[in-house]
């Protein structure tokens, strides 16, 4: 391990081949092309539907992977470190998200049912311009935060620009040289890292009420948004499980993630389960228990209605008692194929249940659910993207992979 | 902390329980007086009538209510402390654990007379037991106020067993340096503890599991005081947010009054190398997050209100901001969120009379923020014919009185015959750190 | 059986009582307890203790809870019978709140039985062979040895570096 190369040193062979690159592609192509054939098909609304589906899975799964940084660096859980950059990698995804969110506009008529319903006064917060703007200022606050946090940690992380030397100077700027530059680096970073966090719970509450919520015009839950945010923690941390988990699996013993690193976070893990488990019950235990028809209605059709309720069902059980049973056992926490396998489900129910809050409202009416290839291939789609942001991140960082362990063989 | 060594540790500590000045017995006794002028005017409501209190149509919740959900706010914050701390391995928290778990279980004793109070007639509590009795008439678990009981209760229970467990190795510790009596009383209640092996092997364990049914124990206990409001259909209660926010608010009440005993408690009793300015610190850094999760909930709901379009949410907050009782509103706005944003300064943070000061405020704002709430849904919902307004009425005040000096009251006990900070704790901390 | 002394070595340092431990057997004394002011991972690890069994009680006692929550919820509902507010007799959503309160409240008293019977407490008599030292900055290594040897065991824990104290 000589110190003239540093950015070789720094990953080894976890560094992302170009098979990854390659994979990602395919699934993405797999993905678009799934898309344009729906898009110019009968019935363009499904594929919308799965694209909103998607872009706010994924999209949350980035936020809520790069919000473990931020958390466990502002609380100084020194523990995390070797994860942190892993987590950060996922900002990788952001420029991309972004992106989705823009092409949302193209979908428009497809995909808000009060675009040309009489909401009696409610238009002049839910109208195309307003709500694409508003959102719009959001993310980019959030992704901006969220890339400045980054781009501190990278200056702590980075020895030598490298290969890639554009991009890598670009986020990394200046490598702090004196100890006074590495303090005022620090400092930076908490400051982006609490900024983050704080952007984070109002940007995800905003878009919790105007892409899902707002999708029922009439409905409201105060809580819906922080449930959002909540769930976006959730699938987060299992994203960030599985990319460490593979990783491990890659590297072996050598790499910087010891059984404890994956046996406290998953511990997070299972608290996020419950704490979202927690956030549905609270709110379906005050609208049940009011009984009031314009809250009702909302969850009666969800949870009561055929095709709905055999889907909230396999939601709740996927997302609640599978990992709660599974995670009480503390040796499975430390094993990484059965964490892969446990944040994936999740990942999936969570998804689902995107669907059963999203899909009744843009398909009045659903004799069955609308779930099929189509929607399974865009979320193929969505997870080459993700691939690819994740992979490129960690190829042009490697400094982001957990630092290898001295003398380790 | 970390150059103390266990003699020093155990010296400061046990110096606390030293025999008292004149002063201590004269604060003792004032506060006494204070829980006899509350246990009289509770006397005096019990022979005339619940009607002596402030309480009417339309506002039939009015102090009880709101001190009833204040102690318990305040107690959820000293099991934040011992137990999700103890989780997070933040060592920070073991200088205040034990005055902090205290805390916990005379606040809920506190809150709990609170149902008691508010009953009126409080001989007939006992048909919230589930007995059979002659007309078989069983409670309704279907009720909030029954999961109250339950949720009360349970909390009760577990903090008192929590705190008594973790009191135990340092019973041991006062046991082994004590004489005649107070010998003989600590040894039967240090259940002749004598840190074996095999006694510390499953202590840690118990004590692990203690902390991880915590947890969720806190946040059951006042999402379901929470539920008391939300489960019905009262503009400005019902609403999904209640939960999470009560929770939030209680850990940022909580966290204040732990500042507010801290603070002269380690003046008094030359607590500064242990409970230093790094966990006070700690503990302002903490309540700035919980003070931005209440402004967000507060932000929230009147969003929501807006959004909803509904006619009497929307009047309902109106009237909280312009009506009679706006002062609350701003009381609660100013003093939970922004001037506890303030800590974000670390000169303001570190500065013994700023936290001190702004934990006296924070308490205040979270008293108002409950009679905003409470009182201000009541006061104004569905039809305008209904809405009526609320005051406190002597006999409201000499009660509530009587539970702040309750409170304090056994508080001045324990730091006089407990140790206030673990000594056990704090030797773990020198420990790792030497 | 031979007259046994019970002698207990007092060290201020925790690594020395740990290391004493392991060589008590070697030098043909019979350990008895470890006593120690903090819990000590050294010591525990010395003694290749397997982990308590506390957290069984604790998971019988939750499990026990759930149900009798649950069970009281539905009884209790059931013997009276009538629709109220619209509800279920029988609603598993709000009786879901008493069911996890009685699992906390029966895991606690589940934990705290098995951290009495797992610890033995109480334990007065374990006092009789104790020294209060313990409990302040000492760790303490009780051994046992026939009365002979017992000045041999006095050297053994002065050599290593500790205090003696001899019980009758």
């Amino acid at each position: 391990m000589n110190s003239t190369m540093p950015s070789v040193q720094a990953g080894g062979d976890a560094v992302p081949q170009r098979s990854l690159f390659t994979l990602g592609a395919f699934l993405t192509v797999a993905g678009l092309v799934a898309f344009l054939a729906g898009l110019f098909g009968p019935h363009p609304q499904r594929v919308w539907q799965a694209f909103l589906i998607n872009f706010l899975l994924w999209s949350a799964m980035a936020q809520g992977a790069v919000l473990f940084s931020a958390v466990t660096h502002t609380v100084k859980a020194r523990w995390a470190d070797p994860l942190s950059g892993l987590s950060e990698a996922f900002a990788g995804f952001f420029p991309l998200s972004f992106v989705c969110f823009l092409i949302l506009l193209i979908g428009r008529n497809h995909l808000f049912p009060w675009l040309h319903a009489d909401l009696h006064g409610k238009e002049i917060w839910l109208n195309i311009p307003f709500l694409f703007t508003r959102d719009g200022i959001g993310f980019l606050i959030l992704y901006g935060v969220g890339w400045a946090y980054l781009s501190q940690d990278l200056k702590l992380k980075l020895r030598a620009p490298g290969p890639a030397a554009g991009l890598r100077r670009l986020l990394a700027g200046r490598i702090p040289q004196t100890d006074a530059d590495l303090q005022r680096v620090q400092g930076r970073k908490t400051l982006w890292g609490g900024l983050y966090c704080f952007v984070f719970a109002l940007v995800l509450s905003l878009i919790g009420f105007d892409l899902v919520m707002s999708m029922d015009p009439h409905w409201v839950s105060t809580l819906f948004g922080a449930y959002h945010f909540v769930k976006a923690f959730y699938v987060g941390l299992g994203a960030l499980i599985i990319l460490a988990a593979i990783i491990h699996l890659r590297r072996g013993s050598s790499a910087g993630l010891a059984a404890t690193h994956f046996h406290d976070v998953g511990k997070l893990f299972f608290a996020f389960c419950l704490l979202w488990a927690d956030f549905f019950y609270v709110q379906l235990t005050v609208i049940w228990y009011g009984n009031i028809p314009e809250e009702t209605h909302y969850v009666i059709l969800r949870t009561v209605t055929p095709p709905w309720n055999a889907l909230a069902w396999v939601v709740f059980i996927v997302c609640f008692i599978i990992p709660f049973v599974v995670l009480i056992n503390r040796r499975v926490k430390t094993m990484p194929h059965a964490m892969i396998i446990l944040c994936g489900m999740v990942i999936i129910g969570i998804w689902l249940e995107h669907l059963l809050l999203l899909g009744p409202a843009l398909n009045h009416e659903a004799a069955e659910l609308p779930l099929g290839l189509t929607d399974g291939f865009v979320f193929i789609g969505f997870m080459g993207l993700m691939v690819l942001a994740v992979a490129y991140t960690l190829k042009t960082f490697p400094e982001l992979l957990p630092p290898a362990r001295q003398g380790a063989r | 902390m970390t150059d103390l060594t266990y003699a020093q540790i155990d010296q400061t500590i046990l110096n606390t329980l030293e025999r008292p000045r004149p002063r201590y017995w004269f604060f003792v006794v004032l506060v006494l007086c204070g829980v006899l002028l509350g246990a009289g005017a509770w006397t005096y409501q019990i022979f005339v009538g619940i009607g002596v209190g402030g309480q009417n149509i339309p506002v039939a919740w009015g102090t009880y209510l709101i001190n009833f959900v204040f102690w318990v706010g305040i107690a959820h914050s000293g099991t934040l402390i011992s137990a999700i701390l103890h989780l997070f391995r933040a060592g920070w928290r073991n200088p205040i654990a034990r005055a902090a778990e205290t805390m916990t279980v005379f606040a809920v004793c506190c809150a709990g007379l609170f149902p008691f109070i508010h009953l009126g007639r409080v001989w007939q509590v006992y048909f919230m037991l589930p007995l059979p009795n002659q007309r078989f008439l069983w409670p309704n678990f279907l009720s909030p106020l029954m999961f109250d009981v339950v949720a009360i209760s349970t909390y009760l229970t577990v903090s008192s067993l929590f705190w008594y467990t973790g009191l135990v190795p340092d019973l041991a510790v006062v046991r082994d340096r004590s004489t005649g009596l107070r010998y003989k009383v600590f040894r039967i209640l240090s259940l002749g503890w004598s840190g074996a092996h095999r006694q510390w092997l499953n202590y840690s364990r118990g004590y692990l599991f203690f902390a991880a049914l915590a947890p969720p124990l806190v946040i059951s206990v006042h999402s379901v005081v929470s539920w008391d409001f939300a489960l019905g259909v009262v503009p400005g209660w019902h609403t999904t947010i209640f939960a999470p926010y009560f929770v939030a608010g209680a850990i940022h009440s909580g966290l204040a009054m732990v500042l507010t005993l801290m603070i002269p408690l380690r003046r008094i009793f030359r607590y500064e190398a242990i409970i230093t300015v790094n966990v006070l610190e700690n503990v302002a850094k903490t309540m700035i997050l919980t003070g931005l999760i209440v402004g967000l909930a507060y932000g929230t709901e009147y969003f929501i209100a807006w959004y909803s379009h509904n006619a009497v949410e929307w009047e309902s907050f109106r009237w909280r901001a312009i009506g009679e009782y706006a002062y609350g509103l701003y009381f609660m706005i100013i003093c939970n969120v922004l001037l506890p944003s303030l800590f974000l300064f670390k000169a303001v943070r570190r500065s013994i009379p700023w936290l001190f000061a702004l934990s006296l405020v924070v308490n205040f704002g979270m008293w108002w923020e409950r009679f905003v709430i409470i009182v201000g849904g009541v006061a104004h919902d569905f039809a305008p014919h209904a809405w009526g307004l609320y005051a406190p009425r002597l006999v409201e005040y000499c009660v509530m009185v009587g539970s702040f000096s309750l409170f304090f009251f056994l508080f001045l006990l324990f730091c006089k015959h407990l140790p206030s900070v673990s000594m056990t704790e704090m030797k773990e901390t020198a420990h790792h750190a030497g | 059986m031979p007259d046994e002394t019970f002698i207990m070595g007092l060290f201020k340092d925790e690594g020395k009582a740990a290391k004493v431990i392991l060589e008590l057997a070697a030098a043909g004394f019979s350990f008895r307890r470890a006593h120690s002011p903090i819990p000590s991972h050294r010591i525990l690890e010395a003694l290749k203790l397997k982990k308590g069994r506390v957290g069984w009680f604790t998971l019988a006692g939750g499990i026990f809870g759930f149900f009798t929550g649950f069970a009281l919820a539905i009884f209790t509902a059931v013997q009276w019978n009538m629709i109220v507010s619209g509800k279920p007799i029988v609603s598993l959503i709000p009786f879901f709140i008493v069911g996890f309160e009685f699992t906390i409240l029966f895991s606690v008293f589940g934990n705290v039985i098995g951290l009495l019977v797992c610890s033995r407490l109480p334990d007065y008599r374990g006092l009789e062979t104790y020294d209060p030292r313990c409990s302040g900055e000492h760790f303490g290594v009780l051994a046992a040895c026939e009365t002979g040897r017992a000045g041999e065991l006095m050297d053994f824990f002065q050599k290593k570096g500790g205090e003696v104290k001899v019980f009758a």
